[in-house]
């Protein structure tokens, strides 16, 4: 078999999170009831203009400067022409002559090697309508009518599935930060189309390009590149001769699937829109699209790594923007963001998802969460303590003194009380002690558990392990 | 039967103000005029709700010189739950959930909608003959046009049926049935009133403007008509004005061009002759005329349809059967409702236009065509703009001939266009061009003089216009004349 290289380019749509529609006054929202979120010119009414929403020009520059794109300064839009009944006008708004960016690219990482991805072009143009199918009937819901989307194009220079998914993944979580879009996949507020062509090691040519439309998941972009690779392959090594043609992803087959045979180029009659006049980017304008941006990602992953969390747990709090934002509140702070972010990934996700709730309904303040940390990081408590004493912390305004004393755990780090009991301890039980001069290592185990009970199990587990060992050393 | 409506607004505001009449005895005058003229073939739909309305208006503004009065609008200009048709089959039951700005505009105003107006099937057409409703008549010649595509609102104002009437200009659709019936018609600059809720024809071109039977009047209602509208990003952001304010004064001293080729054999004799005496007359009070060229401005029709085509294809896309208007009965799948349902819905005119139009932007034509004709239209506007850097104004005919007989030319798609030749190139420019009528020809079919102002020169327009009427005090009334 013929050695082959993939060349693959993504083109991604995400929906802009905007307050209302790209040309229209109504809510930019998902789900909602069936054309409840329209206007006369969202459902294209004889004599409706467009009515560009400045949020989401706005929108658009983020999107340039986080994907290091070159703005275009003269601005317009452009109607593509086609008809569809999901396509209100039939035809589309959007920018075909001028992008609102151009040649940018994302870094992005695999197995340890970072890779800039190039970003051919950027453009805004306005969401179709939402068709349903039911018996003999077409439904439509003009909701998603004039939402606004930008379309993020690649150049064709992924060379592999882990690359596209690396990219889709910095891609989405780059654009989340950045308030650009919730980039949910589910829900369709991020969707990817894939270019994929195979070329023989040495030729020059690419091979013929298959596109693989509307794939739902970054999981199956995956899954729709290396089956791809494989079909290609098959049909190349048959002998066969490819042909440009849209294909789909088949969740239940696991297989891409033909749409259609791609026809002598589809004629959309590009033409400059006449209902909206040249936008002139001004450099105030980028300043504000860029104004109350947050920190984006690979800047929190920076910090976060110099501050001692592990790569895991970087990466799990990068996938919780909210707890990341949380302990980013502590950014100027001395707080210890190992155990912070621990605190954060364990004991305090887990109560937020017992309950229901975001660290915001919580009374959780942010002295309670220094003052916890600071106790956890000088062993005044223990994981179990937290445990005792973290759903009052959450659910009372009390502080933490009160609380810990209420729970009766005062004794626990008093450290003369804990020397006198293991002391105690090890008098009454000298035969472990010898076992544990013979290094069985068992007796260890046996000693904490009589401490423990000894103390009715309020001993700070890690402050009483540490002192028995310096006790037994003594010995 | 009452005669209020052959009164100046002026008159009529000083009765409403005394409490001599009432706005529904103006609504009532006005149906009965209308019932009358019935054969003018000037309205698709009328107001039904016009007596209600007039009743319920309230305490006369004394302020307010158009308050109670009657108004017809074109029946492309959309008004909430008044049947708006594009006289069309494709929106015959077409009942509009807003109204356009420009209705607001005069809702706020307090005038009364009578009715809307015949007009060529979506603005296509320069006789009002493409109307899916009949062709309206002009009111000097029942055999005659009445011009288009805003036919029926120059039929009824010229008709003395109503005061007021409202048209839109895409090339020449306000100006040109202005001329052919004897009335005065305002094409603003593009952008000073709003388009939306205008049914877009040609998008960097429509505009909507007033047409009314004097210059004072047609200045009073356009002072009302044009607002910043935030629904429209084309319309111009400029303070509103009062075009009344230079109306009077002498033009003493006003340098007035001619450009060279609308007094050219394109143009009728008769028409060329009542030009050269009405310039004649301008030099005698005071003012300066120079014959000057503007380039392309023969060429103006030609481009004129690649733009106005061009986006005209893609504006009616959107009549498909899906949403709103006329569908098909039982399509076995979409693509037969949307094929059965434009043939049918669309008339010959207005689909010789499409496909013309989508043949120039497919492909390479977009750039071939389109785009060049943009780079031409640029050209047009720059030589317009130069001659105003000498010149205060700009006149010329309206029209190459007087309204023909509504059996000419019917199948003579291009003779159509021609009869927009003059006034075609403002559209173009974007610049404000509007008919004076300065005489009648051997047939007292009436002749119109078109001026053309810098962008936002309107009210220098009325200034001229004025002087103009003053001089020649015709009779306009068809009703007095042709008895």
């Amino acid at each position: 078999m013929k050695e082959y290289i993939p060349t693959i380019g993504l083109e991604v749509h995400v929906e802009l999170k905007s307050k209302s529609k790209m040309f229209s006054p109504a809510p930019n929202q998902y789900g909602g009831r069936a054309n409840y979120n329209t206007t006369v010119v969202d459902l294209g009414y004889p004599g409706t203009l467009p009515w560009l929403n400045r949020e989401v020009v706005s929108i658009g520059l983020r999107a340039c400067k986080v994907l290091n794109c070159t703005i275009t300064r003269r601005m317009h839009f452009d109607r593509k022409n086609y008809f569809y009944p999901d396509n209100p006008k039939n035809y589309q708004i959007t920018q075909s002559r001028t992008p609102i960016g151009r040649n940018g690219f994302l870094e992005i990482e695999v197995d340890g090697t970072f890779k800039k991805v190039e970003i051919e072009e950027m453009h805004i143009e306005e969401d179709t309508c939402k068709s349903m199918h039911k018996g003999d009937v077409s439904l439509l819901d003009f909701n998603r009518a004039g939402v606004p989307l930008i379309e993020i194009v690649t150049k064709p220079c992924l060379s592999s599935s882990e690359e596209a998914m690396a990219y889709l993944e910095t891609l989405r979580r780059t654009l989340f930060y950045a308030s650009i879009s919730d980039c949910k996949m589910e829900e369709g507020s991020m969707r990817c189309d894939a270019n994929i062509s195979i070329r023989e090691v040495g030729s020059n040519q690419l091979g013929t390009k298959i596109e693989v439309k509307n794939i739902g998941s970054i999981h199956n972009v995956g899954l729709s590149i290396e089956k791809e690779i494989e079909r290609q392959k098959a049909c190349l090594e048959r002998g066969e001769i490819l042909r440009e043609e849209t294909r789909r992803f088949d969740d239940n087959l696991g297989e891409t699937v033909l749409m259609r045979v791609k026809e002598t180029g589809n004629d959309y009659r590009y033409f400059p829109e006449p209902d909206i006049p040249f936008v002139e980017v001004t450099d105030d304008m980028v300043e504000e699209a860029l104004f109350s941006m947050e920190m984006l990602p690979k800047e929190r992953k920076e910090i976060y790594l110099s501050r001692g969390i592990s790569s895991v747990n970087v990466e799990k709090l990068l996938q919780n923007k909210e707890l990341s934002d949380y302990l980013n509140t502590y950014i100027d702070t001395d707080l210890d963001f190992v155990v912070g972010s621990n605190l954060l990934l364990g004991d305090i996700s887990s109560f937020l998802n017992r309950t229901h709730q975001t660290l915001k309904d919580t009374l959780l303040t942010k002295e309670k969460f220094q003052a916890l940390v600071f106790k956890i990081s000088t062993k005044e408590l223990s994981s179990r303590n937290v445990k005792d004493i973290l759903d009052d912390l959450m659910e009372t305004e009390e502080d933490m003194d009160a609380i810990i004393s209420k729970k009766g755990i005062e004794n626990i780090s008093d450290t003369t009380y804990l020397e006198e009991t293991i002391r105690k301890i090890l008098l009454e039980n000298v035969s472990s002690v010898e076992d544990y001069k013979n290094g069985k290592d068992r007796a260890v185990k046996y000693l904490m558990g009589q401490i423990m009970k000894e103390t009715k199990g309020k001993a700070n587990p890690s402050m009483a392990n540490e002192m028995l060992l310096k006790e037994l050393s003594k010995q | 039967m009452s005669k209020y409506l052959d009164l100046s607004i002026q008159e009529i505001h000083e009765l409403l103000v005394k409490k001599e009449v009432t706005p529904k005895d103006l609504v009532v005058e006005c149906f009965e005029r209308i019932k009358e003229n019935e054969t003018l073939n000037a309205f698709i739909t009328l107001n039904e709700d016009a007596i209600s309305i007039a009743e319920s208006l309230g305490e006369v503004e004394e302020d307010n010189l158009l308050f109670g009065l009657p108004i017809a609008v074109k029946d492309n200009i959309v008004t909430k739950e008044l049947r708006t048709t594009c006289a069309s089959k494709m929106l015959e039951n077409f009942l509009p959930i807003y109204d356009a700005t420009v209705v607001e505009n005069i809702k706020k105003q307090k005038m009364i909608i009578i009715g809307k107006t015949n007009m060529d099937e979506f603005a296509m057409g320069s006789t009002s003959r493409t109307s899916y409703f009949d062709a309206p008549k002009n009111p000097w010649n029942k055999n005659c046009i009445a011009g288009g595509s805003s036919g029926g609102s120059a039929a009824c104002v010229a008709a003395r049926l109503i005061p007021f009437a409202l048209g839109s200009d895409t090339g020449g659709s306000i100006r040109q049935p202005a001329s052919y019936c004897g009335i005065v018609g305002m094409k603003p600059t593009y952008g000073r009133i709003s388009r939306y809720g205008l049914v877009a024809f040609g998008s960097s071109l429509d505009q909507i403007g007033p047409m009314t039977r004097n210059v004072y009047e047609n200045a009073v209602l356009l002072s009302n008509l044009t607002s910043f509208d935030e629904k429209d990003m084309t319309s111009s952001k400029k303070e509103k004005e009062d075009y009344t304010r230079f109306i009077g004064k002498e033009i003493k001293g006003m340098k007035i061009g001619v450009p060279n080729y609308w007094m050219s054999d394109i143009v009728e004799e008769e028409i060329r002759l009542e030009m050269e005496k009405t310039i004649r007359r301008l030099e005698e009070l005071g003012a300066t005329v120079e014959r000057i060229d503007i380039d392309y401005i023969e060429n103006a029709v030609t481009l004129y349809q690649i733009i106005a085509m061009g986006e005209a294809s893609s504006n009616l896309a959107r009549f498909d059967g899906v949403r709103y208007g006329y569908r098909t009965e039982n399509p076995s799948d979409v693509e037969e409702m949307y094929r059965k349902t434009r043939q049918a819905g669309f008339g010959r005119e207005v689909k010789r236009r499409i496909m013309i139009g989508s043949y120039l932007l497919s492909g390479e034509n977009a750039v071939t065509y389109y785009n060049k004709a943009l780079q031409i239209r640029d050209d047009i506007k720059k030589s317009f703009e130069h001659a105003f850097e000498t010149y205060d104004l700009i006149i010329g005919p309206t029209t190459t001939t007087v309204a023909y007989s509504l059996d000419e030319n019917l199948d003579d798609p291009m003779k159509s266009f021609m009869d927009d030749i003059l006034v075609i190139p403002v559209n173009m420019a974007g610049l404000p061009g509007m008919n004076v009528p300065i005489a009648f020809n051997h047939n007292h079919m009436p002749i119109g003089l078109h001026i053309v102002g810098p962008s936002f020169g309107e009210a220098k327009m009325y200034q001229l216009a004025y002087a103009i009427e003053q001089d020649k005090k015709l009779n306009l009334n068809p009703k007095e004349e042709v008895a």
